[in-house]
């Protein structure tokens, strides 16, 4: 059985990955868009104060999701969930800098087993070194018995 | 009732019900549109099914899409500052959702509600849950 501590004290708050990124404004458009979204600060790119919906950060991927020496956990990792802070607005086609770490490492218990919840976190900052978001990630692995 | 600054929203308040458009043309836009259209698991009912789900997916992150969507049509000066999406079920494209949020914190100093959000289908099943934290003006 995995030691959740141990992955904690050698894993948790170390950055493993840096990325750059610009959105694109068509394609913010477009998931604005196919979201629903009626504002239009978020589907026209002419708007003094255009922006990036969340879920479009929340899209955002690293160039690993973990740490390189991060071991296997031995059963399949799913999509738990994403979580986006806006701190400031991400303005599609200016260059923003995506630095992610792991943030928590935890543990649920069931009939079916143990869950095993890693959150990835990127901190995500803009041009002039603001940080200007933060998108957790919440994998979910289902521990084989004998892991 | 149209929600313009903190003081038109009331604790405990559920907010108008969103039904957003899950056909799968959308969806295949919303999924092309992040870089998820490869492979046809979010954009077609048919490979989706190959790969041993029960149709074509709608991205979890297009939920918190809905979500935000709905947040701005029921007071569209809120600014979204916080969205917590939970994947609890997979959203099958072309099947109806239900988006609904309740308040369940107002703090009228600073302006910021908090809202419990889920995102359930026809059978009242719910597939999505989370918060969100929104700014309002103050006056």
């Amino acid at each position: 059985m995995v030691d959740i501590e141990d992955l904690k004290s050698k894993f948790l708050n170390l950055e493993y990955d840096t990325k750059t990124f610009e959105l694109d404004p068509q394609r913010a458009i477009a998931i604005a868009k196919a979201s629903g979204e009626i504002l239009p600060q978020f589907t026209d790119p002419e708007h003094a104060e255009f922006e990036a919906v969340p879920a479009m950060v929340a899209s955002l991927a690293s160039g690993r999701r973990l740490p390189i020496d991060f071991p296997s956990l031995g059963g399949i990792a799913m999509d738990g969930g994403k979580a986006v802070t806006s701190l400031k607005a991400i303005r599609p086609g200016t260059p923003l800098t995506g630095r992610t770490h792991l943030h928590d490492i935890y543990d649920k218990s069931g009939r079916s087993g143990r869950m095993i919840f890693l959150v990835a976190r990127m901190e995500i900052f803009n041009e002039g070194g603001e940080h200007v978001a933060t998108s957790d990630s919440r994998m979910v692995i289902r521990e084989k018995p004998d892991a | 009732m149209s929600i313009k600054t903190i003081a038109d929203v009331e604790f405990g308040v559920e907010l108008p019900t969103f039904d957003p458009d899950t056909s799968l043309a959308t969806v295949s836009a919303f999924a092309e549109a992040v870089g998820w259209g490869r492979g046809g698991r979010f954009t077609s009912h048919e490979k989706a099914k190959k790969e041993g789900l029960p149709g074509a997916l709608v991205p979890g992150i297009m939920g918190m899409g809905f979500l935000t969507s709905m947040i701005h049509r029921w007071a569209p000066t809120a600014r979204v500052t916080y969205v917590d999406t939970v994947f609890r079920a997979p959203m099958i494209a072309d099947q109806v959702a239900h988006i609904g949020a309740v308040v369940t914190d107002v703090d009228e100093e600073t302006g910021t509600v908090e809202l419990d959000v889920t995102i359930k289908n026809d059978k009242d099943e719910t597939r999505v849950f989370g918060t969100a934290k929104v700014v309002l003006p103050v006056a």
